[in-house]
């Protein structure tokens, strides 16, 4: 049986090598850095429109001179055609460059070979000038439904003795096949390009063109057209004054579109790789390879996506070595097989695809095993789910707004977000969100999400979203909520208080929390008093992890967020006549900004909402004028993604602080020299870069990158960190990290000795569970590089089992905790329960339920004099 | 075009620090010298100093002596001594200095130039080396008698433009095509430092801090101070961002492309430690790449960031020369730079490992005609100044480069060589350099002083002026702005026809120079 597999891959391959061809490509067309890249898969179709904000939310990470969407799960209503066709055809787009070259074709390609069930050209705008940016007249799409004919398909099991195959996937190689010869006859052998197919596949289809990947939609007037999922990509091509949309992505393999983001340095070894199984590439980029990659895998060879996934991402290191025997041995085979096929350097694919032959749609995020490129994952699950995979973070959430404010269903907030760790053997740098019909088989679907090993990421299954009306439902009990507020607002202290709200919020039903919002609002326009309590009160809650009942964490930050959304919206505006401490000012009175008057006025409170991420007019710019004007405090809210919150302020910002809410972007606190910054969310990448000094509080995870070539600073993170914290950081930073990494956690650290004034950083190795307990993670460290060939500083990091062992470090040594080392760390420890809840006592010294003492769970990770560091070769200009 | 005549700095005659005076020629007094004053008295460059009224003959200043060129000159001092006391010969020690591409001729020229701020009188090679190829190759053709200008130097532009976006930021003019490479705190001495700070405020244009951090005594110099980016981010602080008119992001030198910065444990001194903040003795590598830039999208953040730290500060983004170092422009103009910096292959100090040195990046000459043309292509030339650098040795190469395409070059090697650099190529072994620049040693490091590298500097870009308002002259230019991108001019002797070659001057072979 094996054998006559091989044997059926090996006539397959043998009847490509007929196909017309160019040579093999030394070089890519264009180089293209990397990209925006954004998909959503839910369990319902969606229109759309909703890709267009996340597509818009990434236009800084590409330059318009390229994008496309691809969407999975069509609608056959909105296609014209019935559910059966759309299951059982292909779903056949050609770009047209050139309209002229349409009847050569079809007289070519098409009629010979297909039976056409439907044929018509896509409906576009009448004027293409009309859609503000696009410089380029998008191409005409034709598309057709089609079958190969079937005296054609016998034909061909004949001529090539196919009849141990399933013909239904021996007529969607001739379909491949008869689009390659398309586009080499109509697009790679032309100097001047006619044509080529966009997408063949079943159920799937894509579209590209010159420009912003959210013009496709409102030029394909594709706004209420529906699918389960989608996936776009905004390019960043750096050569050449004439694009056009043929190298854009998507790319198709025969049912999967793929887009990327990122640079691979051995472009040429893939296609060489390819080359040996007769496929030779066609639009000459990077993205086209590697859809030829996974179409070969997949579709050719058909390897289980986990199999897939090891050869496009090795498992490598210490993650190697976490992996069961078998995995192993399995594993040492694929990789001797496909390591020459691996795309080397930055890779992130999102992938959207479906499986015709096991019924299901899927979108794939996989990351390099560097984890060179940003990318984070979300769930949400209730009556609806959605998984989405995204370039950042702010993209996820501007698709969740865009789906929520149409369908109360979604919520604007995921119920969990995280990163991918590559090549690992704790999730295989790969999540996979599967839609499929429902075990209640009527005609619903399911949404999965499982990691490259097919384990279920799940959230909490028992709770519910709150269904958003426009108006106020008052609860059953709204004066003992009233009275209750009253009474707790006006204590001395409102910490008891703040305990009670917790305490309560695991039992309030949503109306309830709602009006205890909605009345926090209202008694803030009191009073500057009860709005700063209101205020401190809503962001405790916002910001710490407590048991929630029934209702889903996602959705009772939806209210709380929004209760400080409308409470900060509230405040005056500069020019306003007022005597608060508050100021409020946003994109439209910007002009506005002037010094605070002297005593009265404190708080400078700065809605980024309608911001540019960046450039001259940005936000933080707006801060740095502010700042100088004598502006001390600062709330920002209304993030989506600008860039830089708190750079630019400079030395002796000691009296500075400032309290980020909402999706902050990347650069925050960067450099920064004496200030506060709170981050009352999660923070995004390349967060206090060359830091100096100061406060930094992220009440959530961090990026990547995270304080690069950072000399100081005091910094609390909740969560985790990305790949690559803490490289390069010199002076005196002393950081707790109450999460782990993914990776090369403090690479080159230099920060002298942290018992002399040096730097450190604290690994805790914790989460928080449902319910909001402190609890380990599986392992404190999972990377395969700590602290790799540093100089300076310490780690130390919480591992009572002993669980991160010599392998992990390069360059670094374990050694006892000394009570002096203790003696450091414990303050940092403390102001860290103090800031997040966790306790020294009963969650950090305590395990298993025992206590121990600090010798007994963490341990000190401290640089040795390496060789390499001291030894006299090479250096510097 | 401009009338207005420029006000140049002033030189000043700078003699080296060392007591005897390298030079090529070597003029030898014997002891039938009965100090008779007559040689004094004849020679017009000074070679025989003498007391006015001490009769002991002094050591000749050989250094100055024009050598054999002299014998047809009725002040001919050998000929005419009535002892035959005086003897001329060439200088042994020519045949240990200098390279291929560094001459020996090269190096004397420019240590003549220097110390006098003049072209040097002795018949030294100094715009051409020995390499067989490069700018050696490359010549300017003879230019028509009817296209010379007759105007005088201060008539003459030779300033360029850094930002020609219109994005609001400062124009920034520079008065000479050229500034000065980064040599960091860490690899080069602090008076080297200052001095050539405060020669770039002199001569009006920038230096570079280099990788390695900021040193309080260049604030007075700030605004002639590029603050450097590098891959290790050392020393880098806001305020540092905030100082600089000018950010060089660099990503990568042509010397070694693929390697980040390296300093070697012996140079972490105390003080270099603690301007990185780092650990004393430990090699201080940089890595490769920035960790936070793995493509333009992140590149082009990385651009904005410093813009939003600084809004009056311009970008320069320093990439290495690989094939698609054109693209790598384009991308860098799109991503909002003002600058473009093209560092080529034969770049960099001895201190580049030999590997790398010379073998992966582009010749700069290759280099620099093939980004320009694409960004003409692209139509956004005129938006972007495009800076080369990497082996451009003497004020003809500047011309060269332009001419090919660069606005403007950068320099390092040459103004290393200005402070008396015999280009023996250890930089980055300990701190024993034998001139005292490369040191970061509490002694060595300080047989330099600020005002004496200054003037020297100062000097030799003085005496670069000079070749090029010759060369603009004899084209009729008035401005060096009106030479970019003007590889019409040139010739590479390769491909030239034996006839045509035989017109341009050879360059030094190697019995020229022993």
């Amino acid at each position: 049986m094996q054998h006559n597999h091989d044997a059926l891959i090996e006539t397959i391959l043998k009847s490509r090598a007929k196909l017309p061809r160019s040579a093999v490509p030394m070089n890519k067309a264009a180089e293209e850095g990397g990209c925006g890249v954004t998909g959503f898969i839910a369990s319902i179709p969606v229109a759309g429109r909703h890709i267009f904000e996340p597509s818009v939310q990434m236009h800084n990470r590409g330059n318009g001179k390229g994008g496309g969407i691809a969407a999975v799960g069509l609608s056959a209503k909105d296609l014209g055609v019935t559910q059966d066709i759309l299951d059982s055809h292909y779903l056949l787009q050609i770009a047209l460059l050139d309209p002229k070259s349409l009847p050569e074709i079809e007289s070519t390609f098409i009629d010979p070979l297909f039976e056409v069930h439907k044929a018509q050209q896509l409906q576009t705008v009448d004027d293409f000038r009309d859609i503000d940016g696009l410089d380029v007249k998008p191409p005409d799409v034709q598309r057709y439904f089609v079958r190969v004919k079937k005296g054609f398909l016998d034909q061909y099991i004949e001529d090539n003795n196919l009849y141990k195959m399933d013909p239904r996937k021996i007529e969607d190689e001739l379909v491949y096949q008869n689009s390659i010869r398309i586009n080499q006859q109509f697009y790679a052998s032309l100097g001047e390009k006619q044509a080529f197919v966009l997408s063949h596949g079943r159920n799937i289809m894509i579209l590209k063109i010159v420009g912003y990947a959210e013009k496709v939609v409102q030029y394909y007037c594709m706004d209420d057209f529906k699918a389960h999922g989608w996936i776009a990509h905004q390019r960043y091509p750096t050569k050449g004054r004439v694009w056009h949309p043929g190298g854009a992505h998507p790319f198709i393999g025969m049912d999967e579109a793929l887009v990327h983001n990122g640079d691979f340095a051995n472009y040429h070894a893939v296609s060489e790789y390819l080359q040996e199984h007769n496929i030779f590439p066609q639009f000459l980029t990077d993205t086209e390879v590697s859809a030829l990659l996974l179409d070969l895998y997949n579709r050719t060879f058909e390897y289980p996506l986990e199999y897939i996934i090891e050869a496009l991402a090795p498992t490598t290191e210490h993650d190697f070595d976490l992996l069961p025997s078998e995995k192993q041995q399995a594993y040492r085979y694929i990789q001797a097989g496909h390591t020459q096929g691996a795309p080397d350097g930055p890779w992130f694919f999102i992938i959207a695809r479906n499986n015709p032959y096991k019924n299901y749609f899927q979108l794939i995020g996989i990351t390099d095993t560097a984890m060179l490129r940003p990318q984070v994952f979300a769930l949400q699950e209730g009556e609806v789910q959605i998984g989405l995979i995204c370039s950042e973070k702010q993209a996820i959430d501007a698709t969740l707004q865009s789906l929520s404010a149409e369908d109360s269903r979604f919520c604007p907030i995921a119920d969990k977000y995280w990163n991918a760790r590559g090549g690992s053997a704790t999730d295989g740098g790969s999540f996979i969100f599967t839609v499929k019909d429902s075990d209640a088989r009527d005609g619903t679907k399911d949404l999965v999400c499982t990691n490259k090993f097919g384990d279920v990421v799940k959230t909490m299954g028992n709770q519910t979203h709150y269904t958003v009306t426009p108006e106020l439902r008052i609860p059953s009990k709204p004066d003992v909520i009233a009275e209750t507020i009253l009474d707790g607002l006006s204590m001395a202290d409102i910490s008891d208080f703040k305990d009670y709200c917790i305490k309560n919020l695991a039992i309030w039903d949503y109306d309830s929390l709602r009006y205890f919002c909605h009345q926090l609002c209202e008694l803030s326009l009191q009073s500057d008093e009860l709005k700063t309590r209101s205020i401190e009160l809503l962001t405790h809650l916002n910001d710490m992890r407590y048991p929630t009942g029934d209702k889903k964490r996602s959705s009772v930050l939806h209210i709380i967020r929004d209760g400080l959304t409308r409470i900060f919206s509230a405040s005056p505006k500069l020019s306003e006549n007022s005597t608060s401490m508050y100021r409020y000012i946003d994109w439209s009175t910007r002009a506005s900004l002037r010094a605070p008057q002297s005593d009265t006025e404190k708080v400078l409170v700065v809605n980024a909402r309608d911001f540019p991420p960046e450039g001259d007019d940005c936000d933080a710019r707006l801060i740095c004028n502010a700042y100088e004007s004598g502006w001390k405090q600062f709330i920002c809210y209304g993030y989506k993604g600008q860039r830089f919150t708190g750079c630019g302020l400079a030395v002796g910002s000691d009296a500075v602080r400032f309290d980020v809410y909402d999706s902050s972007g990347d650069y925050l606190a960067s450099g920064i020299d004496g200030m506060e910054i709170h981050v009352h969310d999660n923070a995004q990448d390349q967060l206090g870069q060359i830091m100096k000094r100061g406060k930094l509080v992220v009440y959530g995870d961090v990026g990547q990158t995270f304080m690069y070539g950072a000399k100081g600073g005091e910094v609390y993170i909740m969560g985790n960190a990305a790949g690559r914290p803490l490289i390069n950081a010199v002076g005196r930073p002393r950081v707790v990290i109450n999460g782990t990494c993914l990776d090369y956690l403090a690479e080159s650290f230099m920060a002298g000795d942290p018992l002399n004034n040096g730097g450190f950083v604290i690994l805790n190795g914790m989460e928080f569970d449902h319910s909001g307990r402190v609890v380990e993670q599986a392992n404190p460290y999972p990377g395969s590089n700590l602290f790799s060939l540093a100089s300076g500083g310490a780690i130390y990091v919480r591992d009572p089992y002993g669980r991160v062992v010599e392998d992990q470090l390069n360059g670094g040594e374990f050694v006892e905790l000394s009570k002096a080392d203790w003696e450091l760390i414990l303050p940092y420890l403390r102001e860290n329960e103090k800031l997040f809840g966790i306790s020294v006592t009963n969650d950090l010294l305590t395990v298993h339920g025992r206590r121990r003492s600090y010798k007994e769970v963490y341990r000190k990770v401290q640089a040795v004099k390496l060789d390499v560091l001291a030894k006299e070769t090479g250096g510097e200009e | 075009m401009t009338d207005k005549k420029t006000t140049l700095p002033l030189t000043a005659e700078t003699p080296s620090r060392f007591r005897n005076t390298i030079g090529k020629y070597i003029i030898r007094r014997n002891s039938r010298c009965t100090s008779c004053g007559l040689c004094a008295k004849l020679c017009p460059y000074g070679v025989h100093p003498r007391y006015d009224n001490y009769a002991k003959p002094m050591r000749p200043q050989t250094h100055k002596c024009v050598g054999f060129a002299c014998k047809d000159n009725d002040y001919y001092c050998v000929d005419r001594c009535p002892e035959k006391a005086l003897s001329l010969r060439l200088n042994p020690i020519m045949e240990t200095l200098g390279d291929y591409r560094w001459t020996t001729e090269m190096i004397l020229g420019h240590w003549a130039m220097a110390e006098s701020g003049e072209l040097p009188v002795v018949d030294l090679e100094y715009s051409l080396g020995n390499s067989g190829g490069g700018f050696d190759k490359i010549r300017f053709k003879k230019a028509p008698k009817k296209d010379r200008l007759d105007i005088s130097d201060e008539e003459i532009d030779t300033s360029i433009i850094l930002n020609k976006r219109g994005d609001g930021r400062p124009e920034k003019k520079i008065s000479i095509p050229c500034y000065g490479g980064g040599m960091s705190y860490g690899s080069t001495a602090l008076p080297v430092i200052i001095g050539r700070a405060r020669a770039a405020k002199r001569l009006n244009t920038l230096t570079c801090t280099g990788e390695g951090g900021y040193p309080e005594e260049l604030v007075p110099y700030k605004d002639h101070v590029i603050t450097q980016m590098a891959t290790g981010l050392f020393g880098v602080r806001e305020e540092t961002i905030q100082h600089a008119p000018v950010l060089e992001f660099k990503y990568a030198q042509g010397a070694k492309p693929g390697l980040g910065g390296h300093l070697l444990g012996d140079k972490v001194t105390p003080e270099v430690a603690a301007m990185r903040e780092t650990v004393v003795g430990n090699a201080l590598f940089s890595p490769f790449p920035f960790h936070s830039v793995y493509s333009v999208e992140d590149h082009k953040k990385h651009v904005d960031w410093v813009k939003q730290v600084n809004p009056r500060l311009l970008a320069s983004v320093k990439v290495s020369t690989p094939t698609d170092v054109d693209m790598v422009a384009v991308g860098s103009y799109y991503a909002g730079a003002h600058i473009v910096h093209i560092d080529g292959s034969y770049g960099g100090t001895g201190a580049a490992p030999d590997i790398a040195k010379k073998n992966i990046a582009m010749p700069i000459e290759y280099a620099i005609p093939k980004v320009h043309r694409f960004l003409l292509d692209e139509g956004v030339r005129d938006n972007i100044t495009l800076i080369a650098s990497g082996g451009i040795r003497n004020a003809m190469d500047v011309a060269k480069a332009i001419a090919l395409g660069a606005d403007g070059v950068v320099i390092g090697t040459a103004e290393m060589v200005a402070m008396e650099c015999v280009r023996c190529g250890n930089c980055e072994s300990g701190r024993g350099c034998a001139r005292g620049i490369a040191s970061t040693d509490s002694e060595l490091g300080y047989i330099i002083t600020q005002e004496w590298t200054e003037q020297r500097i100062v000097n030799m870009y003085m005496a670069w002026r000079k070749q090029w308002c010759n060369l603009l002259r004899s084209f009729g230019m008035r401005s060096i702005r009106e030479l970019v991108g003007r590889s019409d001019l040139l010739v590479h002797l390769d491909y030239l026809e034996e006839k045509e070659r035989s017109r341009y001057q050879p360059a030094p072979s190697e019995a020229l120079i022993l």
